[in-house]
C-alpha cells in the first residue's frame, strides 16, 4: 500500500538543511565523546582512586544486578522455524487419512496433526469398511508418546545400530538356508496385499522360512469353520442393518468380536424412524451368553446360559430350524425360549441372522449353515473379512518345533507370545533353544527380552502400509510425522534382508499402481486413504454334514464352573496397556477402571464365599478368587456381575503386563495364562482368598432406583401405538392450580433471552444409537487435554472425565417395572424396604447407557453460584468456564444436578505425584494447544469443544463469508468420535442442520427437565423392540 | 442502666454480699494475677491442637484440596460444615448483647463480654474456612469487588457466597466495635489499678482515653444503643445469609424455603450451648460463681430448650415438606438422611438436637452444673452433625445414582478442625487472662438492685 503521509515531532526536522537534525539523525551521541581527554589524563587518573560513596554504589549495583540476574523465570526453549515446512501453518490442523493395522484392532482413521505433530485420530468417513476409531484406536495417538518404546535396535540387551542387525541376520539367515534349517516367521495378521507379497517373495529367497500368522485373541475355529464350509481361511461379514432378528450366542459383537465394527450397521437397525403409516420399525435382538457384554446390554432380550448351555442352545436352534431332533439338556424355561428365538428366525427368514462367539468349529459351522438355510441379507460370505487369520494349531506346533529344534530360528513381528500364549514357558524354552531369535516390537516387552535381537518398530504414524481389511476394500497407511526414535519397519528390514534396494514405500506404491489402483491415481488414494475396487468375490459351498456338528455341540457337557474368557473395551489384547488414558477408561459394563477382575454371579459368589463390599469413602473393595485349571493358579480380584450365567465366571485378557509398564500401570491379571488351547471356554475350580483388593469403579452406585425421567423408555409397540404423552410426558406443576408443563414458558419465573440471532448449539443424544463402547470418551480427553489422575484418585471418585456413560442395571426384571414398583410405594415403612431393595440390581437386568456431560443448561444452576463469575453462559448456548478467574469454591459443582464438574485437586502436570503422559516431554506432545492445561484448584468440565466452533467461525470470517450451512456439524470431539450417530452436535439456528431436525423429533426430552435447567444437550427416548406391554 | 427497682421474688442476680470494691478486685483479679498451672496445661493444648491445624493448612494449601477427603460428588463436606457451625457459635454473642440489651434483660451483664469474645473469636474459625476451602486461596481478592485491570469485570452479585463475604465481614466488624465499646469503662478500671508501667500503658492505650466523665458515660450508653439496634439485624441476617448458600441451590435437601429461621434458630442455640461450656468452666476457675449464677445458666438452659424445640420443628417441618411436595428427588433425599450410609450423623444430631434439650423441662436437671456442662456439649456436637447433615447427605446422593457416592474425612479435615477448635481456646485463655471477663461497670449498675446483700437489706427494712 502507497502511504505518503509523513510524520514530523517538530518544525526544525521538516527544513531538509539542518545541521542539528541531521546529527541527530546520523549519530547517536551529538557531540563527541571526551574519552580520549578522560582516558589521556593518565596522572588524574593514577591520582583518583575509589572512595566509599563510589564503592558502595557497585556494590549496590552489582548486587543488584546480581540479584536481577539470578530472578530470571525458568527458560522453555522452543525452537522456531529456520524455514517454514511446506503445508504446516502454526495455529492450523493437518489432517492425513491412514489406518491402524496392529493385528488386533484395524480401522481406517484421519490423524489430526498440528506442528507436525498427531494429537488426535477421527474416523474416515470416506471409507466404506472399518471406518470407526474405537476406543483404543482413539488412544493409540497416546502410545506414540510413550516414553518407554523401544528408541533403537538391541542384541541381548545392549544398544546397536541397524547395520550390525542386518548383517548378522543376513548372515544368520543365509547360514541356515544352507543348513536347510527351517525357520520361522510369526507374525501378527497382516491383512497387508503388500506385506503378503513381500513375505512371499522373502519365502522365496529364503524357503526354509514359513509364515505362521498368530492372533493373541484367537478367531482360528470360525475360520478353520468357513474353509470347512467354503474352502476359504477367511470371516464373513456382517450388516446387520438388514436385519430383522439378530440372534447372538456369546458373540459380543458389539465389542472385539471377530475384529469389531459391527455396531455401525446394528444400530441403522435399531433407530426407530417412523414412516408414512406413522409406524416405525427396529430390528429385534436377542443376546444368549454367559458373561454381560456390551452386546447383552444392548439387546431386547438378554438369556443367561454357562458356555456348555450356549452350544446346546446354539444345536437346538439349529435342530429347530433345519427340522430335525438334536438331544441335550438344557431348563426347560431357556428351552421353550430358545424354541421361541428359532421361530423367529425361521419367521423372518432372509431377515435373520446368527452369530456365535463359541471357540468351536462345530458352533460356526452351524451359524453358518443356518444362516444359509435362512438366505440371511445379514451374512455377507462373499465379503471376506481378512483381519484375523491366526492359526492356533500351526502356533502349537511351531512350539513344539522349537522345542524339538526342528525350528532352529524365529522372526516375530507385531506378537508377544511369551506374554499372549498359556505355555510361554515352552515357548520360551524354545526361543532359547533356536540358534537366533529376531523380535520386532515397539516395546522392550516380554517376547523382546528373550529375544537375541530386537528390532524396534515405528508406531504406525511413523509407518507407510496397505490394508486390505475387507476383500476388495483397500487402504493405506501413511507417516504423519517423521521417526521419533530409531526406528525401522519389519517389511522394511525384510527388503533389505532380501537384498532389494527398495524402501516399502516404493514397494506398496509400486504394488498398489500395478496391481490394485484402477482409475484412480496413487496421489489421490493417499489422499482418501481408501480405495475400493470392484472384484466381486466367489464363495462356493461345500457339502458338509451339519448334524454331526449338532449332536457334538449338543452333547457337551460340563463339570464345575466355567470360565469364559474376554476382552475389555479398554485395554483388547493389552497391546496398549502402558497407555493411562486406557487404564483410566472405565469398562463400559463394570465401570471399574484400572484392573481386570473375575465376574461372578451373584448365586455363585454366595456360594463360594466371594464378596464386593463398600469401604466409607464408598470406593468398592473385593476378596480374591483362586481359579484353578490345568495346573495354573490365579489369585484374582471379584466383581460381582448382575447379568453374569450361573454356573460361568468372566475374566479378561490385556492386563498383568509387566514388562516396559510404567509401574502405576502394572495392574490386573494376566488371563492368556489360562487361555489354554486358544479356548475362552475353560473349566475352572474356584477357592476364595481371604485378602482384600482395591478397585478403582467410577460409578458406585448401579441401579437407577425408578427414576424413570432420568432415562425416558418405551417399547415398539407403545412407540408405534400410543400417544407421545404416554411415552414421552414432561413432568407437570401446578400454575394456578392448573397442571402446566414444566417447559412452559408461563412457569419459568425469567424472560427468556431472544435465542434465535447468531449460533446457538446444541448436541442431541440418542439412547438407541448409543451402544455404551465409549470412543467418545477417549476422544474427549484426547481432544481437552483432560489429566488422568491414577489408580488411587479414581477410587476416591476423583476421575476427570468430562464425559461419562452411565450404565445402569434394573432392580427388578425391566426399568419398567422398576419405575412402576417405585410408584406403588405406598407409606413409610413400604418406602424404606422398596428403597432398600432397589439399590440392588436384579440377576438379569435391563442395562442401559445414558452419556452424560455438561449439559450447557440455559437457565445453569452453577452460573448463579459463582461467586467470582468464573462460570457464565456464552451467547451461542455453551456454558463457559474461566479457568484464570476460578477461585475454586466447588460451589458450582455442589449445585450442579447432573454432577458433570471436575475440580482439579492436585496439580495433574509435571508432577511426579501423578506420573502418566503430562509428567514427561515425551508424553505432553499429544496435548493439544487449542485447549489450555488447567492448573490446580480450579473446576473443569466439557466446553462444548468451543475451541473447535470457534475455529469455525474464525475461518468463515477469515474467508469473509457466514458460516456455512451445517458447517457446525460434529465440531464436537465426542460427536465426531461417535460411528454410530448417537451424539449430533450443531447449530440449532440452522434450521437444516442434523441437531435442528433431530429437535423435532417427538423422542426428545431433557435430562431432569423438572429441574428447570433448560440443557442444550438433549436425549431421545430408548425404545426396546420387547415383548412387554 | 440506672438502679431499677427490682421485685422481691426476683432471685438475686449477684451473690456473695459484693459491695462495688468487690466487683473490681474480683474481675481484675484474673488479669492482675499469675496464671494456674491448669491455665498453662490447657494452655497449652490449645497451642498444640493450634499449630498443628496450622500445619495442615499449610499442606493443603501447598498440595491442593486433594488432601482432603473430598470428591466430585461431594464438593464440601467438613470445611463448610465448620465454617457454618463456628459462625453459628457466633451467633449467642451478639444475641445476648444486642437483643437482650434492647429487652432490658439485666441478667445479661454478667455473661454479654464472654459471648462477644466468643463471637469474635468463632467468627475468626469461621471465617478461615472459606478462604481455605478455595482451591486457590492466593486468588481470594477475586471475591472482593475491587477495581480491576480487566475493566468491568466485576464478581457476581447473585452468588450466596458473595453475600457471606459482604454478612461476615460486617458481622464481624460490628461485633467488634460493640465490643471494645463495651469494654472500655472496664479497661480504664484496670488500667486505674495498675501499678506496673507497662501495662498501665497497654491499658491507658486500650481503653481510648476514659476518662468516667459523666459525658463518657451518657456517649458510652447512646453509642451502645445504637450498636444494638444495628447489631440485632445481623442477628438474623448473617445466619440468613448463611443458609441462603443451600436454600438458594437446587439439590434436594439444601433447597429449602424453611432454611433462614430454621439456621438462625440452629445458631442461636449452638451459641447459648458454647457460652455455657465456656461459663462455666470459667466461673469455676476464676472464681466467679457469685457473678455468674445458677440462674444464670438455668436461664441459658431455657433459651437452649426453646431453641433445640424450634430446631426440632423446623427438622419435622422438613421431613413432612418433602412428603407433602410430591417431589420424588426431595422425598427420596429425606428418606436417604434419615435411612441412608448416614443414618447414624442423622439420628446422632436428632439425639443431641431434638431430644437431649427436651430434659432441661426439669428443674432439677436445668439447676444441675454438671447437667448443664454436658448438654452444652451434647448440643454442639449436635450442631454439627446438623450441618454435616445438611451438607454431606444432601450432596453424596441427589439427582443421578451414578454420582452417588460417600465422603470419609482425612486426617487433614480433622487436623484442621482440631486446629480452629485449638485456635479458639487459645484465643478465648489468653482473652480470660488479659481482658476484664465480666462487663463489671454493668454489674455495677445492678448491684444495687439486685445484689443480694442489698436485696437482704431491702427484705429487713422494707
Amino acid at each position: 500500500m502507497g502511504n505518503h503521509k509523513k510524520y514530523w515531532k517538530n518544525e526544525i526536522e521538516l527544513s531538509s538543511d539542518n545541521q542539528m537534525m541531521d546529527d541527530i539523525k546520523n549519530k547517536e551521541f551529538a557531540d563527541k565523546l571526551p574519552s580520549d581527554l578522560f582516558l589521556s589524563d593518565q596522572k588524574h587518573l593514577e591520582n583518583t582512586n575509589t572512595n566509599r560513596r563510589d564503592f558502595l554504589k557497585y556494590l549496590g549495583f552489582s548486587t543488584a544486578a546480581a540479584t536481577l540476574a539470578s530472578c530470571e523465570g525458568p527458560v522453555n526453549r522452543s525452537i522456531p522455524y529456520v524455514v517454514q515446512p511446506e503445508r504446516i501453518t502454526p495455529g492450523i490442523a493437518n489432517y492425513y487419512a491412514t489406518s491402524i493395522a496392529d493385528g488386533y484392532d484395524f480401522a481406517n482413521v484421519l490423524v489430526k496433526t498440528r506442528e507436525g505433530r498427531p494429537i488426535k485420530i477421527e474416523n474416515n468417513t470416506k471409507a466404506e469398511v472399518k471406518s470407526s476409531a474405537n476406543a483404543r484406536v482413539q488412544a493409540s495417538v497416546l502410545s506414540m508418546y510413550d516414553s518407554l518404546r523401544l528408541k533403537g535396535p538391541m542384541h541381548q540387551g545392549n544398544e546397536i545400530n541397524w547395520e550390525e542387525l542386518n548383517k548378522n541376520i543376513i548372515q544368520e539367515l543365509e547360514s541356515m538356508k544352507e543348513n536347510n534349517s527351517p525357520v520361522a516367521l510369526l507374525t501378527q495378521t497382516f491383512a497387508s496385499p503388500s506385506t503378503s507379497k513381500i513375505i512371499k517373495d522373502f519365502r522365496k529367497k529364503y524357503p526354509n522360512i514359513k509364515h505362521i500368522q498368530y492372533d493373541a485373541i484367537s478367531e482360528s475355529t470360525a475360520l478353520d469353520a468357513f474353509e470347512i464350509a467354503y474352502g476359504q481361511r477367511a470371516l464373513p461379514s456382517y450388516d446387520f442393518s438388514y436385519a430383522d432378528v439378530i440372534v447372538s450366542i456369546g458373540a459380543d459383537f458389539l465389542g472385539d468380536w471377530q475384529g469389531g465394527g459391527h455396531d455401525l450397521s446394528y444400530v441403522k437397525g435399531r433407530i426407530p424412524v417412523k414412516d408414512k403409516k406413522n409406524k416405525a420399525k427396529m430390528s429385534k435382538h436377542f443376546q444368549l451368553e454367559s458373561n454381560m457384554s456390551i452386546s447383552g446390554a444392548n439387546a431386547d432380550k438378554r438369556i443367561m446360559l454357562t458356555p456348555t448351555q450356549q452350544k446346546i442352545a446354539l444345536a437346538k436352534i439349529f435342530g429347530y430350524i433345519s427340522g430335525i431332533n438334536i438331544g441335550g439338556e438344557l431348563p426347560e424355561k431357556i428351552d421353550l425360549s430358545i424354541k421361541k428365538i428359532a421361530e423367529s428366525l425361521i419367521k423372518s427368514g432372509e431377515k435373520g441372522i446368527i452369530i456365535t462367539g463359541i471357540d468351536d468349529v462345530d458352533a460356526h459351522l452351524l451359524t453358518y449353515a443356518i444362516n444359509d438355510l435362512l438366505g440371511s441379507v445379514s451374512y455377507k460370505k462373499e465379503e471376506l473379512s481378512l483381519i484375523r487369520k491366526g492359526n492356533d494349531k500351526e502356533v502349537l506346533k511351531l512350539i513344539k518345533d522349537l522345542n524339538n529344534g526342528e525350528v532352529k530360528g524365529i522372526i516375530m513381528c507385531g506378537v508377544n507370545p511369551v506374554y499372549t500364549l498359556a505355555n510361554s514357558d515352552d515357548f520360551i524354552s524354545g526361543i532359547k533353544k533356536a540358534n537366533f531369535s529376531v523380535c520386532f516390537s515397539m516395546k522392550n516387552d516380554e517376547t523382546a527380552v528373550e529375544s537375541k535381537w530386537v528390532a524396534a518398530t515405528p508406531h504406525y504414524f511413523e509407518s507407510w502400509g496397505d490394508n486390505e481389511m475387507v476383500s476388495s476394500n483397500y487402504s493405506l497407511t501413511q507417516p504423519t510425522i517423521r521417526p521419533l526414535f530409531d526406528t525401522m519397519q519389519f517389511q522394511d528390514c525384510l527388503l533389505k534382508w532380501m537384498g532389494s534396494n527398495m524402501n516399502f514405500y516404493d514397494f506398496i506404491k509400486d504394488n498398489w499402481e500395478n496391481n490394485i489402483l484402477i482409475n484412480t491415481g496413487w496421489n489421490q488414494a493417499l489422499h482418501d486413504g481408501v480405495f475400493k475396487s470392484k472384484e466381486k468375490n466367489q464363495i462356493k459351498n461345500i457339502s458338509y454334514n451339519y448334524n454331526v456338528s449338532a449332536n457334538n455341540l449338543s452333547s457337551s457337557k460340563s463339570s464345575g464352573l466355567e470360565l469364559v474368557l474376554y476382552s475389555k473395551t479398554g485395554l483388547g489384547d493389552g497391546q496398549q496397556a502402558n497407555n493411562p488414558w486406557l487404564q483410566e477408561f472405565p469398562d463400559p459394563i463394570t465401570r471399574v477402571s484400572w484392573d481386570n477382575y473375575l465376574t461372578v454371579s451373584k448365586a455363585d459368589a454366595k456360594e463360594l464365599g466371594l464378596k464386593n463390599y463398600n469401604v466409607s469413602n464408598g470406593a468398592l473393595d473385593s476378596n480374591y478368587a483362586n481359579i484353578k485349571a490345568n495346573g495354573i493358579n490365579l489369585k484374582v480380584p471379584v466383581i460381582i456381575q448382575p447379568g453374569q450365567a450361573k454356573g460361568s465366571v468372566g475374566l479378561a485378557f490385556g492386563y498383568g503386563k509387566t514388562n516396559a509398564m510404567k509401574r502405576e500401570m502394572q495392574v490386573g491379571v494376566n488371563a492368556y495364562k489360562l487361555y489354554h488351547n486358544f479356548n475362552s471356554f475353560q473349566n475352572v475350580e474356584i477357592e476364595p482368598v481371604d485378602d482384600n483388593h482395591e478397585f478403582a469403579c467410577v460409578q458406585l452406585h448401579n441401579t437407577l432406583m425408578g427414576r424413570g425421567d432420568i432415562i425416558k423408555e418405551t417399547n415398539l409397540e407403545i412407540f408405534n401405538t400410543k400417544d407421545v404423552e404416554q411415552w414421552n410426558s414432561v413432568t407437570k406443576v401446578s400454575l394456578n392450580h392448573i397442571e402446566t408443563s414444566v417447559n412452559s414458558p408461563d412457569v419459568d419465573i425469567w424472560d427468556e433471552f431472544d435465542r434465535s440471532i447468531g449460533h446457538h448449539f446444541n448436541l442431541s443424544i440418542d439412547l438407541n444409537a448409543c451402544t455404551g463402547c465409549g470412543a467418545c470418551v477417549i476422544a474427549c480427553h484426547a481432544e481437552n487435554n483432560v489429566p488422568v489422575v491414577g489408580k488411587t484418585e479414581v477410587r476416591r471418585s476423583r476421575d476427570m472425565h468430562w464425559l461419562r456413560i452411565d450404565r445402569y442395571y434394573s432392580s427388578e426384571e425391566t426399568f419398567n417395572k422398576d419405575n412402576n414398583r417405585k410408584d406403588g410405594i405406598s407409606g413409610l415403612s413400604d418406602s424404606l424396604s422398596v428403597f432398600g431393595q432397589m439399590e440392588e440390581p436384579s440377576n438379569n437386568p435391563q442395562v442401559v447407557f445414558q452419556p452424560v456431560m455438561c449439559q450447557h443448561c440455559n437457565h445453569a444452576p452453577c452460573e448463579t453460584v459463582c461467586p467470582v463469575a468464573a462460570t457464565s453462559h456464552g451467547r451461542q448456548g455453551q456454558n463457559h468456564m474461566a479457568y484464570n478467574r476460578c477461585v475454586g469454591t466447588r460451589y458450582c459443582a455442589n449445585n450442579c444436578p447432573y454432577k458433570v464438574r471436575r475440580f482439579n485437586w492436585f496439580l495433574y502436570n509435571n508432577n511426579d505425584e501423578f506420573d502418566f503422559n503430562m509428567n514427561d516431554d515425551l508424553g505432553k506432545m499429544v496435548l493439544n494447544p487449542d485447549v489450555v492445561v488447567r492448573s490446580r484448584g480450579v473446576m473443569e468440565k466439557c466446553s462444548f469443544c468451543i475451541q473447535s466452533t470457534q475455529a469455525v467461525i474464525l475461518k468463515a470470517k477469515r474467508e469473509e463469508r457466514t458460516v456455512k450451512k451445517g458447517e457446525f456439524n460434529d465440531t464436537c470431539a465426542c460427536s465426531a468420535a461417535c460411528s454410530t450417530g448417537a451424539m449430533k452436535f450443531g447449530d440449532i439456528n440452522d434450521k437444516e442442520s442434523q441437531v435442528s431436525v433431530l429437535k423435532e423429533s417427538d423422542r426428545v426430552y431433557h435430562l431432569l427437565e423438572s429441574v428447570g435447567t433448560k440443557p442444550n444437550v438433549f436425549y431421545h427416548v430408548k425404545v426396546r423392540n420387547t415383548d412387554e406391554t | 442502666m440506672a438502679s431499677h427497682y427490682e421485685a422481691p421474688i426476683r432471685k438475686p442476680l449477684v451473690t456473695g454480699n459484693k459491695s462495688y470494691h468487690d466487683v473490681s478486685v474480683d474481675i481484675s483479679n484474673a488479669v492482675e494475677g499469675k496464671a494456674n498451672k491448669q491455665w498453662w496445661i490447657v494452655f497449652s493444648i490449645s497451642m498444640t491442637l493450634f499449630l498443628w491445624g496450622v500445619g495442615c493448612i499449610i499442606y493443603t494449601i501447598s498440595t491442593g484440596i486433594g488432601v482432603w477427603g473430598l470428591n466430585k460428588t461431594v464438593g464440601w463436606a467438613w470445611d463448610i460444615t465448620n465454617f457454618v457451625w463456628w459462625i453459628g457459635i457466633g451467633h449467642a454473642g451478639t444475641l445476648i448483647s444486642a437483643v437482650l440489651l434492647l429487652f432490658r434483660q439485666k441478667w445479661r451483664f454478667a455473661i454479654n463480654r464472654s459471648a462477644e469474645a466468643m463471637t469474635i473469636f468463632s467468627v475468626i474459625q469461621a471465617g478461615l474456612f472459606p478462604i481455605i476451602h478455595m482451591g486457590r486461596p492466593w486468588l481470594g481478592f477475586y471475591m472482593l469487588p475491587i477495581p480491576n485491570v480487566y475493566g468491568n469485570l466485576w464478581v457476581n452479585f447473585n452468588s450466596p457466597l458473595l453475600w457471606d463475604v459482604f454478612a461476615i465481614s460486617t458481622y464481624l466488624s460490628v461485633s467488634l466495635v460493640f465490643w471494645w465499646t463495651g469494654l472500655l469503662p472496664d479497661f480504664a478500671m484496670i488500667r486505674d489499678r495498675a501499678v506496673k508501667p507497662f501495662q498501665k500503658k497497654i491499658y491507658s492505650l486500650v481503653s481510648f482515653g476514659w476518662s468516667g466523665r459523666a459525658k463518657d458515660w451518657q456517649r458510652f450508653e447512646e453509642v451502645s444503643l445504637v450498636l444494638a439496634g444495628l447489631a440485632t439485624p445481623l442477628v438474623l441476617s448473617v445466619h440468613t445469609i448463611v443458609s441462603f448458600d443451600f436454600a438458594t441451590s437446587v439439590i434436594p435437601g439444601w433447597h429449602t424455603t424453611i432454611f433462614p429461621p430454621y439456621f438462625v434458630a440452629g445458631a442461636i442455640f449452638s451459641g447459648f450451648a458454647m457460652v455455657n461450656t465456656l461459663l462455666i468452666v470459667m466461673r469455676k476457675v476464676s472464681n466467679l460463681e457469685n457473678y455468674i449464677t445458677i440462674q444464670h445458666i438455668e436461664l441459658m438452659n431455657i433459651v437452649i430448650m426453646i431453641t433445640g424445640s424450634i430446631v426440632g420443628t423446623a427438622y419435622i417441618t422438613e421431613l413432612f415438606m418433602a412428603w407433602y411436595s410430591g417431589v420424588e428427588y426431595e422425598q427420596y433425599a429425606f428418606l436417604n438422611r434419615a435411612t441412608g450410609p448416614y443414618w447414624w450423623a442423622y439420628w446422632s444430631m436428632m439425639t443431641c438436637n431434638v431430644f437431649s434439650p427436651q430434659l432441661m423441662w426439669f428443674k432439677k436437671l436445668r439447676t444441675s452444673i454438671v447437667f448443664s456442662f454436658i448438654i452444652s456439649i451434647v448440643v454442639n456436637i449436635g450442631m454439627w452433625f446438623e450441618r454435616f447433615v445438611i451438607i454431606v447427605t444432601s450432596l453424596h446422593r441427589d439427582y443421578l445414582p451414578s454420582s452417588w457416592t460417600m465422603f470419609t474425612p482425612t486426617f487433614v479435615d480433622i487436623g484442621i478442625f482440631l486446629g480452629t477448635i485449638g485456635f479458639f481456646f487459645a484465643l478465648f485463655l489468653l482473652y480470660s487472662r488479659t481482658f476484664p471477663v465480666i462487663s463489671q461497670a454493668e454489674v455495677k449498675t445492678i448491684l444495687k438492685t439486685s445484689g443480694d446483700n442489698y436485696k437482704k437489706l431491702r427484705d429487713k427494712n422494707g
